[in-house]
């Protein structure tokens, strides 16, 4: 991306700030680093987003100050939560998110986490969606060509699926396709993407419901293939797998966000200037294309819309979690 | 033939001068972030990711891995003279590496790490060479039962480990799984032993907060104690006797080398596993197979040169799940693999011919920061031994600090450092009561890797222990079972062998 345009977007940003901003007395911006919370382990996919961001940001100097990402990965996210919730009112901490926000609260109770009360939500910039993976070589899965073979097949045997962690958005979609589609598997939770991607190909598991870029290596290599997409409409970066709604399915339909939220209880001002910023890295011309090839979705939401969205997500998970268990 | 081409193009892309700089840049860094107790190679590479995206991604792997290559051999250093494990892979070193400083042979010390560091980087980055393909096929096939095996195995060469108190032993490693177990449950997702409903005990327990606690504080406890403070090290002078000694002291280290190059290699290419379960198991399984394994921990250069070797070799190994499979070695190559997918390369199998000048790129470079590293660490023997010139009442404080920034480094959170203060202490007390603490801490980085790959193996079998000897379905899980079995009776019988045998001997 050329220098001008760059220019031309820090200008539109700033200004889109400065506007916002004309009301109160002087804008805000920070003071000392940004502690940028994640609440998952290194080189999972919130940690990936995070250090782009990072990268972004400091590459092009849209922060007057540079941005710490720092890894909490305890309890699900509850470590991150519990200690972004402490830091209300702070200016300086942003937290990642993962689907594990809108599920951690209701798993674990004794933490006392209020979402709706806790966090400021800042922006969404990426949604990621899930697809349902098999070995091309799998030995229990041989024959299968469609998703409709594969449902087939999974009721009448307890096939293995793999996948991230326990209570993750694996194992719930694990149970939102049990009451949808009459099957069962047997989970055995992994330490990430990468290994339930390997563990599928390795023949230890029948299917995996990883995410685009966990299996891109695999997939283009043809040792795995995809059977659906949980989307409405197909992706450019698998061109050749249905989507949920054209297999007439469409009540699979997930989302993993990308969003981020700061401490409850900062000024407007600071919500408006680390919206804006994001906005500035959702616009770059290098995170827009990272993103696309990678299968990503780029949803920007922010304000009202968000907060709609997250009310919405937070009860459909609670609804999952209630029928799970 | 085509490797050869392939790697000598490899050569010439980390000869060209931006490649040649950043590597010899990186291994400077490394060899700080090593010797630098808490930071580490899994910090020093995440905190330099953003610095890459402005150089080629060949420009940049090679950055990259030379840092986490010379963190392997930074680690010693402050193993060796301070007694402080410098990063989580480096805490075996301590445990021979210490003594042979106390000794006044820190020189051996230095040379066995260097020198070890060396031989096992070149021997992996050689096998990575001719064999990367297979490997990773291996490496593919080795499931939950396998890594279970093989955590069975490395602790059945700990019961070894503490010398012939076995109970003292079996209790230090206990204590150690124990405190492994604290944090959240993989298998169900819930919080586990939250003391006093404490959030910082929701990440566990760090392995390198109990290591630095247990090494740094309550090593420096113990000095002062049986010093009152007037440390004095023996023999500092640094001549060609010298040197010639420290170098004839490696000629009986070619078995530690051989164990730690090949088992190094071999943990390293599995997943999840990486340099640090390496170089213990290689201490540990060294020492057994030793004719004078009873020397071991007093300060033998093999004590050195086994888990030296073995971490540089785990640290090229681990990349080839990373390169080839898209999956992970060790805690900093998945940080390297975050990397790699932001700067637009997809890892998997087709790398390798999709991006040859990368890929080879890599595996050339490492082939020159092993020799350059070695070189650079010889040359600053010199400068290191400096360090023991210093008054112990200086240092001292010195270490100290070291051991709280090393507490707080890895999670940023002020709760480890009261509790590697309080591990100090235990770790004075178990000291005076003769109780070994090298088991507890390899019990705590093997434990949650044990726990998940027994439980994820009883998921698939439903509950059935006989999928670890199963000869017809799973023969690697079962053939490593077995040999962890015969190596768990070997000490456990010994002493009383002996005992048996010196009465027989002396009636």
């Amino acid at each position: 991306m050329s220098i001008i345009k760059k220019l031309a977007l820090v200008i539109v940003s700033l200004s889109l700030v400065a506007v916002s901003s004309v009301s109160s007395a002087k804008p805000f911006s920070p003071k000392k680093p940004i502690e940028l919370i994640i609440p998952a382990g290194q080189g999972g996919g919130a940690d990936e987003i995070a250090r782009l961001v990072q990268g972004v940001i400091e590459k092009n100097d849209y922060a007057s100050k540079p941005v710490i990402p720092i890894n909490k990965k305890g309890g699900s996210g509850g470590e991150a939560m519990t200690y972004v919730k402490k830091k209300a009112g702070d200016e300086h901490t942003l937290i990642i998110t993962l689907n594990n926000v809108l599920t951690t609260p209701v798993n674990q109770p004794e933490l006392g986490i209020d979402f709706f009360n806790d966090f400021t939500p800042l922006a969404r910039l990426i949604t990621d969606t899930f697809l349902v993976w098999i070995a091309t070589e799998g030995k229990n899965t041989q024959g299968v060509e469609t998703f409709d073979d594969f449902i087939a097949l999974a009721k009448g045997n307890g096939l293995v699926m793999g996948g991230t962690g326990s209570m993750s958005e694996d194992e719930l979609l694990l149970g939102m396709m049990r009451g949808q589609f009459g099957f069962d598997a047997k989970y055995v939770p992994y330490d990430g993407g990468g290994a339930v991607a390997k563990g599928l190909v390795g023949g230890e598991s029948d299917f995996t419901l990883n995410n685009p870029s966990e299996q891109m290596g695999f997939y283009q290599s043809g040792d795995s293939k995809a059977l659906v997409m949980m989307t409405p409409e197909r992706n450019p970066a698998f061109p050749d797998v249905p989507s949920s709604y054209e297999l007439g399915y469409p009540d699979l339909e997930y989302y993993m966000m990308r969003a981020f939220m700061a401490p409850a209880g900062i000024d407007a001002e600071v919500e408006k200037y680390y919206t804006g910023l994001l906005h500035t890295v959702y616009h770059d011309n290098e995170f827009q294309t990272f993103n696309i090839d990678d299968g990503k979705l780029m949803s920007w939401l922010e304000g009202y819309g968000l907060k709609d969205f997250l009310a919405i997500e937070y009860a459909k998970h609670g609804e999952i979690i209630k029928n799970f268990n | 033939m085509d490797v050869f081409i392939l790697l000598l193009e490899g050569i010439f892309v980390s000869f060209e001068p931006l490649n040649l700089g950043l590597l010899i840049f990186g291994c400077l860094i490394g060899l700080f972030v090593g010797a630098m107790p808490g930071l580490g190679s899994v910090n020093g590479v995440a905190i330099l990711i953003p610095i890459t995206f402005i150089i080629p991604p060949t420009a940049a792997i090679i950055f990259l891995a030379a840092v986490y290559y010379g963190a392997m051999y930074g680690g010693a250093i402050s193993s060796v003279m301070l007694g402080i494990p410098g990063a989580s892979t480096a805490v075996a070193t301590v445990f021979d590496g210490r003594p042979l400083a106390v000794k006044g042979e820190a020189m051996t010390a230095l040379t066995a790490a260097a020198v070890g560091s060396f031989v096992g980087g070149t021997v992996s980055v050689i096998l990575f060479t001719l064999f990367a393909p297979p490997l990773a096929e291996v490496a593919l096939r080795f499931n939950a039962p396998e890594t279970f095996a093989l955590m069975v195995m490395a602790f059945a060469t700990f019961v070894g480990l503490g010398g012939d108190d076995v109970p003292k032993t079996i209790f230090s490693i206990l204590i150690g799984l124990a405190l492994s177990t604290i944090g959240l449950d993989l298998i169900t997702g819930k919080p586990r032993l939250i003391f006093f409903n404490i959030p910082g005990f929701l990440h566990g327990i760090n392995f390198l907060v109990l290591a630095i606690g247990i090494y740094g504080i309550g090593e420096m406890l113990w000095t002062l104690e049986e010093t009152k403070g007037k440390v004095q090290m023996s023999k500092l002078s640094v001549n060609m006797k010298e040197v010639g000694r420290a170098f004839g002291a490696l000629k009986k280290t070619i078995m530690a080398m051989n164990i730690g190059s090949f088992l190094g290699f071999f943990v390293g290419i599995l997943p999840a596993a990486g340099a640090t379960p390496a170089s213990l198991m290689s201490y540990g399984i060294t020492k057994q197979l030793s004719k004078n394994s009873k020397e071991f921990g007093s300060g033998v250069p093999a004590g050195v040169v086994a888990p030296e070797c073995a971490n540089n070799s785990a640290s090229t190994g681990s990349m080839l799940p990373m390169l080839t499979l898209g999956i992970p070695g060790s805690p900093t190559t998945a940080i390297l693999l975050g990397g790699m997918i932001l700067w637009g390369l997809t890892p998997g199998p087709l790398l390798f011919t999709q991006e040859p000048e990368f890929v080879w790129g890599l595996i050339g470079s490492l082939y020159i920061a092993n020799f350059f590293t070695l070189v650079l660490n010889i040359a600053l023997i010199p400068a290191f031994l400096m360090v023991l010139r210093i008054p112990f009442a200086i240092l001292a404080p010195v270490i100290f600090v070291l051991c709280v920034t090393g507490g707080y480094a890895p999670t940023q959170s002020l709760h480890d450092v009261w509790l590697m203060l309080l591990f100090g202490f235990a770790g004075y007390i178990l000291r005076k009561l003769d109780y070994p603490v090298a088991p507890a801490v390899l019990s705590i980085v093997l434990g949650p890797l044990a726990e998940k790959a027994l439980r994820q193996s009883l998921i698939l079998s439903d509950g059935s222990m006989g999928i670890f000897f199963d000869m017809a379905e799973k023969p690697i899980a079962a053939i490593i079972m077995y040999i962890a079995i015969v190596l768990l009776i070997m000490p456990a019988f010994g002493p009383l062998y002996r005992k048996f045998f010196k009465k027989a001997q002396t009636t």
